[in-house]
């Protein structure tokens, strides 16, 4: 007979065990994959004693346990996506940025054997004639 | 054109094969002036007739858009020395005869830009977006979406600046820029001539005029009561 407990271990188990496998195959760079240990080791507890919650929604007078876990859980995801958004913004500028310093560069030593070569792969310009 | 205050012309190009070589060719021979074609990842021959024209070129290897271009001239044009740069389209729309207009103020000082305005050719739409950005930031310009500016060196720094790299138009945002930094801005009104082919990059479609307005409006409140901020980096 699988028990609740039993479950949730299970999923906890699952779940730490693949993001720890990630982190060790060095899948996630330094700082994110901090933050998803700390998930993995969340999800573990939480898994291995599932009644936590209980505990902590009687103490925060929270009647429905389980609404907390998953207010919680939306929380954190909001927060991650947020900082994914920030993250990305971050990067978007510095593409741009390294872009615009390539096309300088380029400008400045333009590729031997003519200009043209400095123009796109031709997989990107089918209708180039010349 | 005296080597006190070198001059550039900034044109960006984003398959402009059929205008961009007689713009090139017109700066060169009504002024004598050095022309940079910033290619936006081009797919048609415009690196080609631009060099042949007589242009430096700088090939981006991604997509930047309009601003993402320009920016990259001004860097250019800041690690080469110039002190003033002209931007202007490569569709042919903006008449080379009136860069001489629109260097007056510059020459002069009673300006750090100088913008080409063409408040009467406008449709309606552009004019009831013009009126409502006026009024969003308290800009006192006509023509806000203008590519036709002369930079000084000051603005030239101003919009290399990171703080411009997320920037999508040479518009109200590279507006408020320069007017957090206290640059003063002069409009110059200049004729424009009827695009000769391409779309505008901007009013294009519906779609696309609703997320410019809306972006272009959030970008606007967000920089109510903004105060300046050190000084850029030069990188």
């Amino acid at each position: 007979m699988i028990t609740y407990q039993l479950t949730s271990m299970a999923i906890g188990v699952l779940l730490a065990a693949a993001i720890l496998f990630l982190v060790r195959r060095d899948h996630l760079h330094g700082p994110y994959s901090l933050w998803w240990i700390g998930v993995a080791a969340t999800v573990a507890l939480l898994g291995f004693f599932p009644r936590l919650f209980d505990l902590l929604a009687s103490k925060l007078g929270i009647s429905y346990p389980p609404i907390l876990a998953i207010v919680l859980g939306f929380s954190m995801l909001l927060v991650k996506i947020l900082t994914m958004d920030l993250e990305r913004s971050r990067q978007e500028r510095l593409i741009r940025r390294l872009a615009q310093r390539l096309a300088m560069l380029e400008a400045q030593a333009p590729a031997p054997n003519g200009a043209d070569a400095t123009e796109h792969d031709p997989s990107h310009s089918p209708s180039t004639a010349e | 054109m005296g080597n006190l205050n070198p001059t550039v012309v900034l044109i960006p190009a984003h398959n402009e094969e059929a205008t961009v070589g007689d713009v090139v060719a017109r700066v060169r021979r009504l002024w004598n002036l050095p022309v940079v074609v910033i290619d936006d990842c081009s797919t048609d021959r415009t690196v080609r007739i631009a060099r042949g024209a007589g242009a430096t070129v700088l090939p981006l290897t991604i997509q930047l858009g309009a601003w993402g271009a320009i920016q990259t001239g001004l860097r250019h044009a800041l690690r080469q020395g110039y002190r003033i740069a002209v931007t202007l389209d490569a569709d042919g729309q903006h008449d080379p005869e009136d860069i001489g207009t629109l260097l007056r103020p510059l020459a002069t000082a009673a300006a750090d830009v100088a913008i080409g305005a063409f408040p009467d050719r406008a449709s309606r739409a552009r004019r009831f977006a013009w009126s409502y950005f006026r009024g969003l930031t308290g800009l006192e310009l006509e023509d806000i979406t203008s590519g036709f500016r002369a930079y000084n060196r000051a603005a030239m720094i101003a919009l290399a600046s990171r703080e411009a790299s997320l920037l999508d138009y040479q518009d109200v945002g590279v507006l408020l820029i320069l007017r957090r930094k206290g640059l003063r801005i002069v409009e110059v009104p200049v004729a424009m001539r009827p695009r000769a082919a391409g779309a505008s990059r901007i009013f294009r479609s519906w779609w696309v005029v609703g997320k410019y307005m809306l972006q272009t409006s959030l970008l606007c409140i967000a920089r109510v009561g903004f105060n300046p901020l050190p000084p850029p980096a030069d990188d």
